[in-house]
C-alpha cells in the first residue's frame, strides 16, 4: 500500500504537472501558429476602450449575468473560490506577505472555500441533467465536474477535519515539508502524511487532482486560457 | 461515404482553420447561456436550433479527426464519424442558421456560430450537397465578371430605361446623366442590386446631393458568401474591387444588401477607396446639408429593423436613426440595445432559396413578428434586400399590417427639391 501511496504522491504529481504545463504550452503554440482570421470578428456597437471591456467580459461574465442570473451567482462564487484555492495552495508552499495583507490562517477560508466549491459543482452537475443543457452536454462535461468534485471534497475534508474537528495529526507543517521537498526535487514523505488515519484523504485528493491536471489541456477547460483572446476578438 | 471523399472533405475542414476558428472549436463549455439567443430556437423550442447544439456537430467531427482524444476515447466528447448522415445534420444546422451572430452576444466567450457554420457549408459544397441554386447564382456572378463586354450592351439599355424613370419622378436636370455609368474619376462607385428599386431611388438621392457618382456594372449581392465558398466569395468581390480601382473612385458605396456590405467592408483588404453603405452616405448628405427631407411624407409611427450584417456585424447603427430623425418625429425602437435585435430570419441564403425555405422562415421568425408588433409602428423600414423580402413575407403571413419599406426609398421619396 505504501508503494501505491508513494507513486501517487511523488512520481504521479511530477507527471501530472509535466503533462499540464507541457500540454498547455503545446496546445497554445499549435493554436497560435495558425494564421489570424482574415476579417475582424467584432460585435457592434464597439465600446471603448476595448481592452477594458475585454477584461470585464472575461472575469465578470456580464452576458451570463444578464441571461442566466442564477448560473451567474454560482459561476462567480465558483471562480472566485478557485482563485482563493490557488492562493491557499501557494501558501501551503511558503508564506507570502502579499497574501497576508488580510491576515488569515492557513489554509485560507476556514473550510468554507471548499464547501462553496462543492455546492457550486453539485449545482453545475445537476443542471446538466435538465434539458436543454442536458441535450448540449457531452460525457466530458459530467466527468470533469465529478472529477473536480472529488478533488474538492477530499481536499476540503482535510481542511474541515483540522478547522472544525481539531484533528491535529496532519498539520500544515507536514504538507509544507512534503510540497517543498517536491519543489526542490528531493521528494520526502513526512511520516504523518502516509501513516495517519486521514492519509487516504490526502492520497485521494492528490490522485484526483493529478487526473484533473492531466486532462486539463485536452478538455474544454482550455476556456480558462482562451477566454481572454476570444473576448478580445468580439470587443476589438 | 468512401475513403477518398472523406479525406477530401477533411482537407476542406482543415482549410478553414485559423486562430479564431481553433479558439471556437476548443472552448465551448456547453453552459447553455446561448440557448435563448437564437430566433429559431426562441420561435420553435427545438433543441437542434440552439447555437451550441449546432456547433457541437462541427466540434464532434473536430474531436474525431483533429484531436488525439477522438482516437483514444471518442465517447468522451461524443466524437463522430463523418458519414452521409452527418452531412445531413450539417445541412440542417447550417441552412437553418442565418448567421446573424446574435448568439455571439450571449456567449461568455463570444463564440461565433456563423464562423463555425461556415465549416459545415464548405463540407456541404465538397460533398455536392449544398443548395445548387446558390452555387449556380455565384457562378453566374463570376462569369459576368470574366466576360463583362458580353453583358455591357444589355446592361446599358436597361439603365437607359431606368434613367427615364428617374427623370420623370424627380425632374432631374441632367437628363442624360441621371444614372452615370463607367465614369472614370468619379468620387463614388455605387454598387446596386439588379432591380429598379435599388437603382432609381439611389440615383435620385445621389443627384440631389450633387454627388459625383457612377454606377457599377455588377450586382452587390455575393452568393459565394451565402453558400460559404471562400474562393467564390473572393472572386465575386474582386470584380467590384477591380472596377473601383480602374475608375479610381474614392469611395465604394454598397446598396442595401447586408452580406454584400459586410463582405466588401471587411474582405476587400486595404484599398485606395473607402467602403460605405448607402445608409452612411445618406446620413452624411443630411449632416452636410446636401439634401433635405420632408417630414410630412410618411405620417404614422416608423420603426426600423437593423439588418444583422449591417448593424451588429458591421456597425452601421446610429446613421439609420439619424436619417429617420429627418423623416418622422415618431420613431419606435425595437430594442434598447442594437446588439439584441432579433434577426428577420432571412439571412444566410435562406431568402435567396425562395419558396423552398418559406415555411421554415415563417415558423422560425415568430419572435421577430412579436417584436415588430410591440412597437405599434405602421411603417417598418429596413436597409437590406434580404430583410425586406423576409419582412414582407412575414407581413403577409402573420398579417402584421405594416408597410415594409427600404430606408433609401423613403429618403428618395421625401427629398425636398433644392
Ligand atoms: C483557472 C481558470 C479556470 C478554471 C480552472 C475554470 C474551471 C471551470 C470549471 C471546472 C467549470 C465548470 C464546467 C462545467 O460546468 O462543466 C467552469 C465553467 C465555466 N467557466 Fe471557468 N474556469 C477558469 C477560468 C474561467 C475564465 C477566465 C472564464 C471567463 C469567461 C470562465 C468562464 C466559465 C464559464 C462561462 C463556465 C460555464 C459553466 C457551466 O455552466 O458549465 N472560466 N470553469
Ligand atoms: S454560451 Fe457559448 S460556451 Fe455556452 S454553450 Fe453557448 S456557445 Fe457554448
Ligand atoms: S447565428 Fe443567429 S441563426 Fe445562427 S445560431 Fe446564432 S442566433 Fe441562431
Amino acid at each position: 500500500m505504501q508503494t501505491v501511496y508513494y507513486i501517487i504522491l511523488v512520481p504521479m504529481v511530477y507527471l501530472a504537472f509535466g503533462v499540464f504545463i507541457v500540454g498547455i504550452i503545446a496546445r497554445i503554440a499549435k493554436i497560435w501558429r495558425e494564421p489570424p482570421n482574415p476579417t475582424p470578428l467584432l460585435i457592434h456597437p464597439v465600446k471603448k476602450p476595448g481592452w477594458l471591456w475585454t477584461l470585464t467580459d472575461t472575469f465578470l461574465f456580464p452576458t451570463v449575468r444578464r441571461h442566466k442570473p442564477v448560473l451567474w451567482v454560482f459561476l462567480m462564487a465558483f471562480h472566485i473560490c478557485l482563485l482563493l484555492l490557488l492562493i491557499g495552495h501557494l501558501e501551503l508552499l511558503a508564506d507570502f506577505a502579499l497574501f497576508q495583507v488580510i491576515p488569515h490562517e492557513i489554509f485560507l477560508g476556514n473550510g468554507f472555500v471548499g464547501l462553496i466549491l462543492a455546492i457550486c459543482l453539485l449545482y453545475f452537475l445537476f443542471r446538466r441533467f435538465v434539458s436543454p443543457v442536458k441535450d448540449l452536454s457531452v460525457p466530458e462535461d459530467y466527468y470533469l465536474l465529478i472529477l473536480l468534485f472529488l478533488v474538492v471534497i477530499f481536499g476540503s475534508e482535510m481542511d474541515w477535519a483540522r478547522s472544525w474537528y481539531e484533528y491535529g495529526e496532519m498539520t500544515v507543517e507536514d504538507y509544507r515539508s512534503y510540497l517543498l521537498s517536491l519543489l526542490v526535487f528531493k521528494p520526502e514523505l513526512p511520516y504523518s502524511t502516509t501513516f495517519s488515519g486521514h492519509s487516504f484523504m490526502l492520497i485521494l485528493h492528490v490522485f484526483f487532482a493529478n487526473l484533473f491536471l492531466m486532462f486539463f489541456p485536452f478538455s474544454q477547460l482550455m476556456h480558462a486560457i482562451l477566454s481572454l483572446p476570444m473576448n478580445k476578438l468580439r470587443r476589438g | 461515404m468512401d475513403e477518398k471523399t472523406r479525406d477530401d472533405l477533411l482537407q476542406l475542414f482543415r482549410s478553414k482553420f485559423n486562430r479564431a476558428m481553433r479558439f471556437y472549436l476548443e472552448s465551448c463549455t456547453r453552459c447553455g447561456t446561448c440557448t435563448d439567443a437564437c430566433h429559431v430556437y426562441a420561435s420553435t423550442g427545438q433543441t437542434k436550433y440552439i447555437a451550441a447544439y449546432r456547433h457541437e456537430l462541427i466540434r464532434r467531427l473536430y474531436k474525431r479527426y483533429f484531436k488525439a482524444r477522438g482516437h483514444l476515447w471518442p465517447s468522451l466528447g461524443e466524437a463522430r464519424e463523418l458519414t452521409d448522415a452527418t452531412i445531413e445534420e450539417l445541412y440542417e444546422a447550417a441552412y437553418s442558421c442565418t448567421g446573424c451572430r446574435r448568439c455571439m452576444v450571449y456567449c461568455p466567450f463570444g463564440i461565433d456560430t456563423q464562423m463555425l457554420m461556415s465549416i459545415a457549408k464548405l463540407l456541404l459544397i465538397g460533398k455536392g450537397a449544398e443548395p445548387e441554386i446558390l452555387t449556380l447564382l455565384a457562378d453566374t456572378s463570376i462569369e459576368k465578371g470574366k466576360s463583362m463586354e458580353l453583358f455591357k450592351e444589355g446592361f446599358l439599355t436597361g439603365i437607359k430605361r431606368l434613367e427615364a424613370e428617374v427623370v420623370k419622378q424627380w425632374q432631374t436636370e441632367a437628363g442624360e446623366a441621371a444614372i452615370p455609368v463607367d465614369v472614370e474619376g468619379a468620387d463614388l462607385l455605387y454598387v446596386a442590386l439588379a432591380g429598379a428599386h435599388s437603382i432609381i431611388p439611389a440615383a435620385a438621392v445621389f443627384n440631389a446631393a450633387g454627388e459625383k457618382w457612377t454606377l457599377s456594372f455588377f450586382e452587390a449581392v455575393n452568393f459565394g458568401a451565402f453558400v460559404g465558398d471562400p474562393s467564390k466569395t473572393k472572386l465575386i468581390l474582386d470584380r467590384i474591387v477591380n472596377e473601383a480601382k480602374r475608375l479610381k473612385v474614392k469611395e465604394v458605396c454598397v446598396c442595401e444588401c447586408g452580406t454584400a456590405y459586410r463582405v466588401m467592408k471587411y474582405l476587400s483588404g486595404s484599398q485606395p477607396f473607402k467602403v460605405t453603405s448607402i445608409t452612411e452616405a445618406h446620413a452624411r448628405y443630411l449632416k452636410e446639408g446636401r439634401i433635405r427631407l420632408d417630414k410630412t411624407k410618411f405620417p404614422g409611427p416608423i420603426t426600423y429593423h437593423d439588418p444583422c450584417q449591417i448593424a451588429r456585424n458591421a456597425g452601421v447603427i446610429d446613421e439609420a436613426r439619424y436619417i429617420i430623425g429627418h423623416l418622422t418625429d415618431d420613431f419606435r425602437e425595437m430594442t434598447t440595445d442594437a446588439r439584441y435585435n432579433w434577426c428577420c430570419g432571412g439571412g444566410g441564403g435562406l431568402v435567396a432559396l425562395g419558396d423552398e425555405t418559406l415555411d421554415f422562415r415563417m415558423k422560425s421568425s415568430r419572435v421577430k413578428v412579436d417584436q415588430v408588433k410591440a412597437t405599434g409602428a405602421t411603417i417598418l423600414s429596413t436597409a437590406c434586400e434580404n430583410c425586406h423580402t423576409q419582412l414582407s413575407n412575414l407581413n403577409d403571413h402573420y398579417k402584421m399590417e405594416v408597410d415594409v419599406q427600404f430606408l433609401s426609398s423613403m429618403v428618395a421619396r421625401a427629398l425636398v427639391p433644392a
